[in-house]
């Protein structure tokens, strides 16, 4: 049998690329995720920014979204132009350049899960719960483990459905 | 596992996970500021208009966000862009009714081609050889007009060859061309249609395709129309199709098709019945015949379309059972019962189209068949035939002006430019590919070798495109205004119209919107009305009625993709002027090029399912997709009758050459039992030299076997009128690609 692409025989296979990322999964280590710049969280969140005033997928599907220079210039066209790093992002927005956030949080496609934000929303789920209290960090750090037993506790305690297929499908 | 396997196991992980933990090099390009607001994960759908073939279906677009890469101020990067991702057919659309066939799944490959040109080229290498240098909008435009400004008082030295069509982008080229003083953009459709409009415009007065109430149809008799596959308007057909069939509990409709090589609706029928090519009307006037003479109509009752057929007032003596089936091939007896069959089940209808039409005598099988659908009352009645009301794009979109010289036959352009007769100085070519759909009889890659300056609209490196001088790519349909006035397929009138789903991918421009850039600039501007395209869209859909209250027939028409309704007196398209003297038309024997004992097949290329005339072949979904009766993909192939195949010592998949007195090609032999013993068949559409990485050097071309046989009166191209010789070369080498191993009814064994 000839190797599929992206593995090394056809014969053997882990559920991951390399065994490298198999034992990286195992052991529960992930890339560090390296911003561009510092985003304060804590800062945003202190003047009463509601998470979904920048994260506005949220409720709406999938995906929250990470925002774009598009977003912070909302604000930031008018409010702290004085700041070094807004007049570095301006500049940035001016050249046409966006942020090159890094993910922070996420499935990798090997584990098959399908998660959507909307219904947690909607379940009045905090955003903390998964994310840790970003009001006190800068940038967002991967403070929650997003294991399948943290989803299934959380499931059971709100009753919600533990079907596999509810979340991998 | 011992101590030093396992550390050696750890050593190798370890490294491993070190790599994997650099990050994922996506990240490290750069990011632009995305031009537009989009939610990530969610979907919205928008209303667009198939542009692959005239039927002009309406789609409706999934856009969602995606990453595209780009290049901005010659930096590389990404940028997050609403990207439509799947088309679907529109639900409400009186065309296509939710329906969108295969070939329109796959339009949505156009836009993120890898070979789609990017932005403006220039001709760098020598003609044909394919090679181009980037220029910029400004250089490119600037280069056209000073071509164009050159020319003064000789505007009639521009040409243009074009796809035809009834909708507002045709008509910019019409206006452009009227107003620069130069003739009317040339067409040439290889399967087209042209005698059946024709016969229709003598028949009914209306010169143009019929819409079929198959929905309400018991009995549907079809002279080699493939109307369920590739022919006039298949979604619409395919749709009425399923009403006929299915729709009316207790009643369903029955259908017989009448050719020579069973096609996709061939397979659909109740009853499928050969008939020698070049003979349907016989066939037809003798169903006619055995119709009046059971009694079941008075002769009479055909009217305008039967008085213009030879014999019809003195009972069609001429086209009795016995002499029918001498000339068709058809039994007598089975012609009195299709007579029969057809006059009592009511309502009951007859179409024609395809491979019927396709021969030197045509225009009187299209009339004899009008006749027999007059005969049995089946022309604007429920469950027979009618023409869609035709908006008439010029007068909606107040453009006026002159009207403009005739376009010249392309057959007699090519030819008059090889003698020096005719010395055009520029050409322009827009979604035409005629150096590959004509046959090289007419010699039109050396035509337009001679004619100095091409330049070309299209998206992809096609064999005219290579030709050209300078190539100016227009934007895929999903980047800009798409619009189309369907000929048929609805019952009321209907324009579809729609604004771009997303933003354009490369450095393209919308066609239209350059012309009108280029009419603006020359030395004495062209006054076209309008400044854009969709000015001009705009102008046409405010002059139709609104069909809601309060919201303007443009804002509606823009938010559904289609308007539909009555039209207002003003708007609609001219009868032609009746050709009243028109001779009552005989049947002359079809004319075949090449002697029968040394061609003893008639040759009968047929439009593709996947590619049709072959503009389609570049789109790979398309390629691998299985034709629905030989299962046949990525490849060429001649369908063979098993008695001949047997008698020439033929296999499944052995290659043959097919030779006429104009080619040859080879190509895998498919043994099929649907097809006449005397005739071979090919699929039109590969044999690419150049057409982007998925076509090119793919199969073979059958029109490089044509003759140069036209229909006697119109001048169509006769392309079913070739007789070729087929010889075995050589076993079966892998050039014949099948989805499934054989014909799926038969064993491998039976076939060889």
């Amino acid at each position: 049998m000839a190797p599929l692409p992206g593995q090394a025989s056809g014969v053997y296979t882990t559920m991951r690329r390399t065994m490298g990322d198999a034992l990286n999964d195992f052991l529960n280590r992930h890339p560090t995720a390296t911003q561009p710049i510092e985003f304060p969280h804590n800062i945003h969140v202190g003047k009463e920014v509601a998470c979904e005033f920048c994260h506005e997928g949220v409720d709406k599907g999938a995906v929250a979204g990470i925002p774009g220079l598009r977003t912070c210039m909302i604000c930031h066209a008018a409010i702290a132009t004085d700041r070094p790093r807004i007049q570095q992002i301006t500049k940035m927005n001016e050249m046409g350049i966006d942020l090159a956030w890094q993910r922070v949080y996420g499935f990798s496609n090997d584990d098959n899960v399908k998660f959507n934000h909307a219904p947690h929303i909607r379940a009045k789920v905090e955003c903390a719960t998964c994310h840790g209290n970003v009001a006190e960090q800068t940038v967002a750090q991967r403070s929650v483990e997003h294991t399948m037993g943290f989803c299934v506790n959380c499931h059971n305690e709100r009753k919600a459905p533990i079907d596999c297929l509810t979340c991998h499908f | 596992m011992d101590r030093r396997s396992f550390i050696k196991l750890t050593a190798i992980t370890g490294t491993s996970a070190t790599l994997a933990s650099c990050g994922n090099p996506e990240n490290q390009l750069i990011r632009f500021v995305p031009a537009e607001d989009i939610i990530p994960g969610v979907a919205v759908w928008k209303p667009s208009v198939c542009p692959l073939c005239q039927a002009g279906c309406g789609l409706t677009v999934r856009v969602m966000d995606a990453d595209a890469d780009v290049v901005r101020n010659g930096q590389a990067g990404v940028v997050r862009i609403a990207a439509a991702k799947k088309l679907e057919g529109a639900p409400d659309h009186p065309v296509n009714r939710g329906g969108l066939c295969a070939r329109g799944q796959a339009a949505i490959q156009i836009t993120y081609h890898p070979d789609r040109i990017t932005q403006p080229l220039k001709r760098a290498g020598d003609r044909g050889q394919g090679r181009y240098e980037a220029i910029t909008w400004e250089n490119a435009l600037a280069e056209v007009v000073a071509r164009l400004d050159g020319l003064d008082g000789n505007q009639r030295a521009v040409a243009a060859v074009s796809r035809g069509g009834r909708g507002h982008r045709a008509a910019v080229l019409r206006q452009f061309l009227a107003r620069f003083g130069a003739p009317a953009p040339m067409t040439f459709d290889l399967f087209g249609d042209d005698v059946l409009r024709r016969a229709n415009a003598l028949s009914f007065g209306r010169e143009q395709l019929p819409t079929f109430d198959l929905a309400n149809a018991s009995f549907v008799l079809s002279f080699g129309a493939d109307f369920l596959g590739t022919w006039n308007s298949p979604v619409a057909q395919n749709v009425a199709y399923g009403l006929m069939r299915q729709g009316r509990p207790g009643r369903r409709g029955s259908f017989a098709q009448i050719e020579s090589r069973m096609s996709q609706t061939g397979g659909n029928a109740d009853e499928w019945v050969p008939v020698k090519p070049g003979t349907e009307g016989v066939l037809a006037l003798g169903i006619a015949k055995a119709i009046v003479d059971g009694q079941l109509r008075p002769v009479s009752g055909a009217g305008r379309a039967g008085a213009l057929i030879d014999g019809w007032s003195g009972g069609l003596a001429s086209y009795a059972g016995a002499e029918v089936e001498r000339i068709t091939g058809v039994p007598a007896a089975r012609v009195e019962r299709l007579g029969r069959r057809f006059a009592e089940a009511r309502p009951s209808v007859a179409i024609v189209g395809g491979p019927a039409l396709a021969h030197s005598n045509s225009l009187f099988t299209a009339l004899a068949v009008n006749a027999l659908n007059a005969l049995v009352g089946a022309v604007d009645q429920p469950g027979g035939l009618s023409f869609t009301p035709q908006l008439d794009v010029v007068s909606a979109a107040k453009a006026g002006g002159p009207a403009g010289a005739a376009a010249p036959a392309l057959g007699q352009f090519a030819a008059d430019v090889i003698a020096g007769t005719s010395s055009p100085q520029v050409l322009i070519v827009d979604g035409a590919n005629p150096v590959f759909t004509t046959p090289p009889t007419w010699r039109v890659r050396e035509a337009f070798g001679k004619i100095p300056y091409i330049v070309s609209f299209s998206s992809f490196l096609d064999e005219t495109t290579a030709l050209a001088d300078l190539i100016l790519p227009d934007h895929s349909f999903l980047e800009s205004w798409t619009e189309a006035v369907p000929e048929s397929g609805a019952m009321t009138a209907v324009a579809s119209v729609a604004p771009p789903t997303m933003r354009p991918l490369h450095q393209t421009r919308a066609t239209p919107d350059v012309l009108l850039e280029i009419g603006r600039t020359l030395r004495r501007p062209l006054d076209l009305p309008w400044q854009t395209f969709d000015e001009m869209l705009g102008a046409s859909f405010a002059a139709l009625p609104s069909a809601v209250a309060d919201v303007d027939a443009w804002t509606d028409a823009q938010a559904k993709g289609v308007w539909t309704g009555t039209l207002p007196a003003g708007l609609a398209a001219p009868a032609p002027a009746a050709g009243a003297s028109a001779a009552p038309a005989a049947f002359a024997e079809p004319q075949f090029d090449g002697d029968a004992s040394q061609y003893p097949y008639y040759f009968l290329p047929y439009p593709s399912n996947q590619f049709l005339d072959g503009s389609l072949a570049h789109l790979p979904w398309l390629q691998e997709m299985p034709d629905p009766l030989t299962s046949g993909m990525w490849s060429s192939w001649v369908e063979i009758n098993p008695a001949t195949a047997a008698k020439l010592g033929i296999a499944q998949g052995d290659v043959v050459e097919v030779t006429s007195g104009h080619g040859k090609v080879q190509a895998g032999a498919v043994i099929s039992p649907g097809i006449a013993p005397d005739v071979v068949a090919m699929p039109a559409g590969q044999g690419h030299r150049t057409y982007t990485r998925y076509a090119s050097g793919r199969g073979v071309n059958p029109v490089d076997l044509l003759a140069p046989v036209t229909e006697k009166t119109t001048g169509a191209l006769a392309w079913a009128a070739t007789r070729v010789q087929i010889a075995r070369v050589g076993p079966p080498d892998g050039r014949l690609i099948l989805f499934a191993g054989g014909m799926r009814e038969h064993f491998e064994g039976e076939l060889r």
